[in-house]
């Protein structure tokens, strides 16, 4: 009997190693995948705690879908009209914001172009190459759609410019990440991590050392370095590589230049980290797309305006660009990339 | 007459090329070179569990010839001691790739490497 | 009534065959003896022997010498019924089925050199099927076959050209 239960007491001991308490799960939301992972609860509470994400998010990607009927198609019609609108106070205290965010970029970043984005074709799930007349771009442009058209009096709006059409894409996600974490910490959830379409926040810890994120290399299948992402902190990229088409050589990608009108060209990606602040999200989104819109000698100083010191630009497989302070947080898994890289001084 | 005897024919070489070939390939499809994460042990066709690699850590696990002794240190595990004969399972030494096996035939035990290491918890894109 | 007696007149074909025997088990138990780096890794010299008799006294006998051999080798090992019985066993029938088709390959085209890889490799795959099948029922073994593979290409090589030396004598 002895060996009998010795062997089933070290039996007992040995499969005593838990499995890992993380849950994890994704869906299809905004338009591309939402990734969460809640560490340190009960599958049933990490469950019921990421469907009430979930859904959130799904009402929110239906109020603010830019080419499907919604509240900010609504808003999108009212302009054209030359009409106001009253809208719901979450959705102007947005657009004040985003008007905030547009000057700051001094205009580099404006979500108000969307008739050029539709023109180029990205306001479709999917993108067909094809040649966009080049007078309608410069009609467009001497148009010159602003977020300072919006004139916002309490829930009340309405455009002085009928063709601002509102294009949230460089946004929402940001925001939704802040409404998730907010609603985590309302939840008394303490580790957790976010994932809107590469967009993330963090929350707390994995396990016992801090969330760590891969940053997509623009030209491979795989990650070209990693972040260790402390709690509240978060990180976006803006790339030529997810949305575009190619035509006669040429690669288009989905973010436009509202000086020109034309796609961004000579621009693989750049990612911003951001420190944990109310708009972690919002920034983590937003801030990326000015630096890489502008001219090379104006990448830096957009990085100011936007209050962002860590930040990696990738050019191109020969010209690599990362902050002093990124730098610092950055482990390489390129080393090829990480030979080329050249620091740069934030001052 | 003698001499062609003991020299190799066309289609020796044919079946030696042939194989050399396969082993080749046999090495490309099955060899890993990707650190592993986890460790699965069986006794007999149980398994015993699934540990974690990056851990210090003894196991004792019974098999029909009494204890072997696993020994899981920061990424890499081996037999540290086994109650076999040939002591085959430890002279494998330290495992650390995916697929990668070491096996205690007499004692029954075997260890595989599983689970791909993923630098990242989140891919940003 | 006369006493009938059975006479058995061993030939001078039964002599050699029974010194060949006598090798065979010899090498194998010293194979066994010897440490091999690799579990299951062994040059199987004793497989010599059995090619040798296939080439000059056909198969019926090269499988007499080889099934003794395995049995006489467990018995005088003490692992006689032992998982290495059934894996030796195991490897030594596939074997010998791969040699019984490939004996009819053209001699002009395949000298014993052929025989002595295909049948290293049977047996290997013998073996790998054992352990898989019955020792070890999972998949883990993947990871080993590459080795054994090699192992059975090149010691089926080298066995074979030394048995191609030994019959041109």
């Amino acid at each position: 009997m002895r060996p009998l239960f010795l062997f089933f007491s070290a039996w007992l001991l040995i499969s005593c190693s838990a499995k890992e308490p993380l849950y994890n799960t994704q869906t299809y939301v905004f338009g591309t995948l939402v990734d969460i992972s809640i560490y340190g609860e009960t599958d049933e509470r990490a469950q019921a705690v990421s469907n009430a994400i979930i859904q959130e998010y799904q009402h929110l990607h239906q109020r603010l879908h830019a080419w499907k009927p919604s509240e900010l198609s609504a808003v999108n019609q009212a302009f054209t009209q030359g009409e106001a609108i009253t809208v719901k106070a979450d959705i102007a205290q947005m657009l004040s914001d985003v008007t905030r965010l547009s000057t700051q970029s001094n205009g580099t970043f404006n979500p108000a172009i969307g008739q050029l984005i539709k023109l180029w074709g990205f306001q479709n799930d999917t993108f067909t190459p094809h040649q966009v007349d080049a007078k309608a771009i410069d009609s467009l442009i001497s148009k010159n759609p602003r977020m300072t058209d919006l004139v916002i009096k309490g829930n009340q709006i309405h455009s002085v410019n009928s063709a601002v059409q509102l294009d949230l894409g460089g946004y929402a996600k940001g925001y939704a990440l802040d409404l998730g974490l907010a609603y985590l910490k309302q939840q008394h959830i303490q580790h957790a991590l976010i994932n809107i379409g590469g967009n993330i926040i963090a929350l707390g810890q994995h396990g016992n050392q801090a969330w760590r994120v891969g940053i997509q290399h623009p030209r491979q299948p795989n990650a070209i370095a990693t972040v260790a992402l402390a709690s509240g902190w978060a990180i976006g990229t803006s790339g030529d590589y997810q949305r575009y088409f190619y035509l006669d050589g040429k690669r288009y990608c989905h973010i436009i230049d509202p000086k020109t009108g034309y796609p961004v060209q000579g621009m693989q990606s750049v990612t911003v980290l951001i420190p944990p602040k109310k708009q972690a999200g919002v920034l983590s989104d937003v801030a990326s797309k000015p630096i890489f819109i502008a001219p090379a000698n104006e990448r830096l100083a957009q990085a100011k305006a936007m209050d962002v010191p860590h930040f990696l630009i990738i050019t191109s497989n020969t010209d690599i660009q990362v902050s002093e302070a990124m730098q610092q947080k950055l482990t390489w898994l390129d080393h090829k990339a990480e030979k080329i890289a050249k620091v740069v001084r934030f001052e | 007459m003698n001499k062609l005897k003991s020299q190799a024919l066309i289609g020796d070489i044919f079946i030696i090329v042939t194989s050399a070939i396969a082993v080749v390939f046999l090495f490309k499809t099955l060899w890993s070179n990707v650190p592993a994460s986890q460790l699965l042990i069986r006794q007999a066709d149980q398994i015993i569990g699934t540990y974690d690699l990056e851990q210090t850590r003894e196991l004792h696990i019974h098999g029909p010839l009494g204890e072997s002794h696993i020994s899981i240190e920061q990424g890499k595990v081996r037999f540290k001691q086994s109650p076999c004969n040939h002591q085959y399972c430890v002279h494998q030494g330290w495992l650390n790739r995916v697929g990668q096996v070491a096996i205690c035939l007499p004692n029954q035990i075997s260890l595989q490497l599983i689970g791909e290491k993923k630098p990242y918890d989140s891919l940003n894109y | 009534m006369t006493r009938s007696t059975i006479s058995i007149n061993p030939t001078k074909t039964d002599h050699h065959v029974a010194k060949l025997t006598a090798l065979a088990i010899a090498l194998h138990v010293l194979e066994a003896v010897f440490p091999s780096p690799l579990p299951g890794v062994k040059p199987g010299v004793a497989n010599i022997i059995t090619l040798f008799v296939l080439i000059r006294y056909g198969f019926g006998t090269a499988a007499w010498v080889s099934l003794l051999r395995v049995f006489a080798s467990s018995l005088l090992l003490g692992n006689f019924l032992s998982p290495t019985f059934v894996l030796s066993l195991s490897g030594a029938l596939l074997s010998l089925a791969t040699l019984w088709l490939a004996q009819y390959l053209p001699k002009r085209y395949f000298s014993v050199i052929t025989l002595s890889v295909l049948a290293a490799f049977a047996h290997t795959l013998g073996q790998l099927c054992i352990v898989r099948i019955w020792l070890i029922p999972h998949a883990g073994v993947s990871y080993l076959i590459p080795i054994f593979a090699l192992a059975a290409l090149i010691f089926g090589l080298i066995n074979g050209i030394i048995c191609a030396r030994l019959l041109s004598k």
